[in-house]
C-alpha cells in the first residue's frame, strides 16, 4: 500500500524557500543548515512525495538524502538556493551514472 | 577461489550438471534483465539532464525577482505577504514498475493560486516573482520523479550486474571445476578398476597353467 505523501516540501535558506509557501508547498526554512536534520524525521515520515532541499543545506545532510537513495518516496531532489551556484544536482546525476555503468561514462547532451 | 568440496560419485556428478544449468539459465536472464534496465537508463539520462538546466535556470530568474521584491517591499513586509499560504495536498501518487524496479509517478493537482496579501503593500513585482515560481513549480515535481526514477534504476543495475558478475566469475567456473574433478576422478576408479581386474586375470591364468 503507498502512503499517501501527497505534499511537496521545500527545505532552505528563508529568502530561497519563503516563495513557494504561496503556492502550496511545505515550506521549513531553516535558518541554520543543521536545523534540517531536526526537522528529517518528519519529512521523510510519508506524508510527503517530494522532497525539495537547496543546495546550502544539502551539503549538511548530505547523508541522510544518501541514505533513503533506496526509498520509492519520497524523491529527494537538489535545487539551487538563491545566490548558491548550482551543480550539485547535476553530480548526484552524474553519481547515480556512474553507480549503474560503474565508469564515469561520457554521455552527450544529445543522447535521449 | 575456493573450490567445491564434492564426494566424487556419479550422483554429485549429476547434482551437479544440473545446477550448473540452473546457473546458465539464471544468467542468461539476469543479463537479459541488465541490458533492458540499462536501455531504460540511458533514455532516461538526457531528457532529465535538459529539465534540470532548464529548471535551474528559471529558478534562479525567479530568486532575481524576489530579491527585487523584497528591496522593494522590505524584507519584513515581503515575509508577512508570504506567509498567507497553508501547505495543500499538491500530489497523487501511483507506482509504476519498470523491470520489477517500482518507480514512483506523481500526478500535480492544480496549485493553489497565489494571493491572500495586501495588494496595497506588496509592489506588483511580487505578483510577477510568484507567477514565475508557479511556472517552474510542476517542472520542478516532474525532476524530483525523473530524478528518483534514475536513482532507483541505478541501484537496480548496480545489483543486478553484481549478480551476473557473481555467476559468470564464480558460480559458474567453481562448477565447471567441480564438475571436471569429478570426471577425472571417476575415470581414474574407472581405469584402477580394469588394471585391478587385468591383474586378476593373469593371476587366475597363470594358476591354471600350473
Amino acid at each position: 500500500m503507498l502512503p499517501r505523501a501527497s505534499r511537496v516540501a521545500v527545505v532552505g535558506e528563508s529568502t530561497s524557500v519563503a516563495g513557494f509557501r504561496p503556492l502550496g508547498f511545505s515550506v521549513f526554512a531553516v535558518e541554520a543548515p543543521t536545523l534540517a536534520r531536526e526537522a528529517w524525521s518528519e519529512l521523510v515520515g510519508g506524508e510527503y512525495g517530494v522532497v525539495l532541499v537547496t543546495e546550502g543545506v544539502y551539503r549538511h545532510i548530505e547523508d541522510l538524502v544518501v541514505a533513503r537513495a533506496d526509498e520509492m518516496v519520497p524523491a529527494i531532489t537538489v535545487i539551487p538556493g538563491a545566490g548558491s551556484t548550482g551543480g550539485v544536482g547535476q553530480a548526484r546525476l552524474d553519481a547515480a551514472i556512474e553507480r549503474a555503468l560503474g565508469t564515469k561514462a561520457f554521455i552527450r547532451e544529445e543522447d535521449g | 577461489m575456493p573450490a567445491l568440496r564434492v564426494n566424487p560419485n556419479r550422483m554429485e556428478l549429476m547434482k551437479l550438471r544440473r545446477r550448473r544449468q540452473v546457473a546458465q539459465r539464471g544468467h542468461k536472464l539476469l543479463k537479459d534483465k541488465l541490458d533492458e534496465l540499462m536501455k531504460e537508463f540511458l533514455a532516461r539520462i538526457g531528457a532529465s539532464r535538459r529539465l534540470r538546466a532548464e529548471v535551474e535556470a528559471e529558478l534562479l530568474a525567479a530568486y532575481g525577482v524576489f530579491a527585487i521584491a523584497r528591496g522593494e517591499a522590505g524584507r519584513a513586509a515581503l515575509a508577512t505577504a508570504l506567509a498567507s499560504g497553508t501547505p495543500a495536498d499538491l500530489l497523487e501518487v501511483r507506482e509504476r514498475n519498470v523491470m520489477s524496479v517500482r518507480i514512483p509517478e506523481f500526478e500535480v493537482a492544480e496549485l493553489p493560486d497565489p494571493g491572500g496579501y495586501s495588494l496595497v503593500t506588496t509592489p506588483l513585482v511580487l505578483d510577477t516573482a510568484l507567477d514565475s515560481l508557479a511556472g517552474v513549480a510542476p517542472r520542478l515535481i516532474e525532476l524530483a520523479e525523473r530524478e528518483k526514477a534514475i536513482e532507483l534504476l541505478a541501484a537496480e543495475i548496480e545489483r543486478t550486474r553484481r549478480r551476473v558478475n557473481a555467476l559468470e566469475h564464480v558460480l559458474i567456473p567453481q562448477l565447471d571445476e567441480a564438475i571436471r574433478g569429478i570426471g577425472m576422478k571417476l575415470e581414474e576408479a574407472e581405469r584402477s578398476n580394469l588394471t585391478r581386474l587385468m591383474k586378476v586375470k593373469e593371476i587366475i591364468e597363470a594358476q591354471g597353467e600350473r
